[in-house]
């Protein structure tokens, strides 16, 4: 009887030490992709992104650019994904978060010319930009 | 042997090592995505190309590039715009710069010699950090090509162009 009393008492240990192991871990992996998907660092990578494009594009073309994952992150946060990119004057802000202001979210592009930004509302995955002379 | 006792040690180091290990890769993650993206390289390349572009196409100088009327409109006539967002202070002096030279082709030896002609823009304070390699200097990239004007005379063009934006890329 205390045998077998023993063998439970190890087996139990084990679960909960594999248990605790896995909690461990995934709580690590969730604070991983919490922080690789956060809506600071998508603003800033399609912030810089567009304002490259911008400043490689020449007057006359239309540019169109996938932001499936800004788009997916701005609607949980309760943004119109309409309204993620704004274009006033030679700065485009990105905002994917309701939260405050993010100082990189904003970026100015050198090319001279007009731009706009449009929701692509028939994929609802892309962002459109019409580049034309000012 | 008090093998439970020894379990238990060995659990508990356990638990120390995977605290350690993850505590370390947090600080490593919210490091990595706390700092921004350095696109200055980019940024400095594409400045730098739009400049060739405005002037010389297919190898040849475009019209009215050596008169002082395109020194004087340089930033109008190439569709360049210098401001920037109004954010560090960005607005009181420019975070861009931009410096091209017109050497003849054939007493041509080095960029130290007098130019022909020149054309600069922006901020000329930036031109005097390029000697210095950091990350609270600007990037700045100096690019060289050889081109003709209408009559076949031969160039050859310098390209200086410098970036700052220290704060949004490598702070």
């Amino acid at each position: 009887m205390k045998k077998i009393r023993k063998r439970g008492n190890i087996l139990t240990k084990n679960i909960i030490f594999i248990v605790l192991n896995l909690a461990f871990l995934t709580i690590l992996l969730l604070f991983l992709f919490s922080k690789t998907g956060s809506a600071a660092v998508l603003e800033e990578k399609y912030t810089k992104q567009i304002a490259f494009m911008v400043d490689a594009a020449e007057p006359g073309m239309i540019i169109h650019l996938n932001m499936e994952d800004a788009i997916e992150k701005a609607v949980k946060e309760g943004i119109n994904p309409s309204n993620i990119v704004s274009i006033n004057g030679n700065v485009i802000t990105v905002k994917l978060s309701g939260k405050g202001s993010n100082p990189k979210s904003s970026y100015s592009f050198f090319n001279d010319v007009k731009v706009d930004a449009n929701f692509d509302t028939l994929n609802k995955k892309e962002y459109y930009f019409v580049i034309s002379e000012k | 042997m008090n093998k439970i006792g020894t379990e238990k040690i060995i659990s508990i180091y356990w638990f120390v090592i995977l605290f350690i290990v993850a505590a370390a890769i947090v600080y490593m993650t919210a490091s990595f995505y706390g700092k921004p993206y350095d696109t200055r390289q980019i940024e400095v390349e594409l400045l730098s190309d739009k400049a060739a572009d405005c002037i010389s196409y297919a190898g040849f100088l475009r019209e009215g590039v050596l008169t002082q009327g395109f020194n004087d409109n340089f930033l109008e006539t190439c569709d360049i715009n210098f401001g920037a967002e109004d954010s560090y202070g960005w607005t009181d002096e420019s975070e861009y710069f931009l410096q091209i030279n017109f050497y003849d082709f054939d007493s041509y030896q080095d960029a130290s010699q007098n130019s022909l002609f020149e054309v600069s823009a922006g901020n000329q304070k930036l031109k005097d950090f390029c000697q210095l390699k950091g990350k609270s200097f600007p990037i700045c990239l100096e690019r060289r090509f050889y081109t003709l004007d209408k009559d076949g005379e031969k160039y050859i063009v310098k390209i200086n162009s410098a970036v700052k934006k220290i704060e949004k890329n490598s702070q």
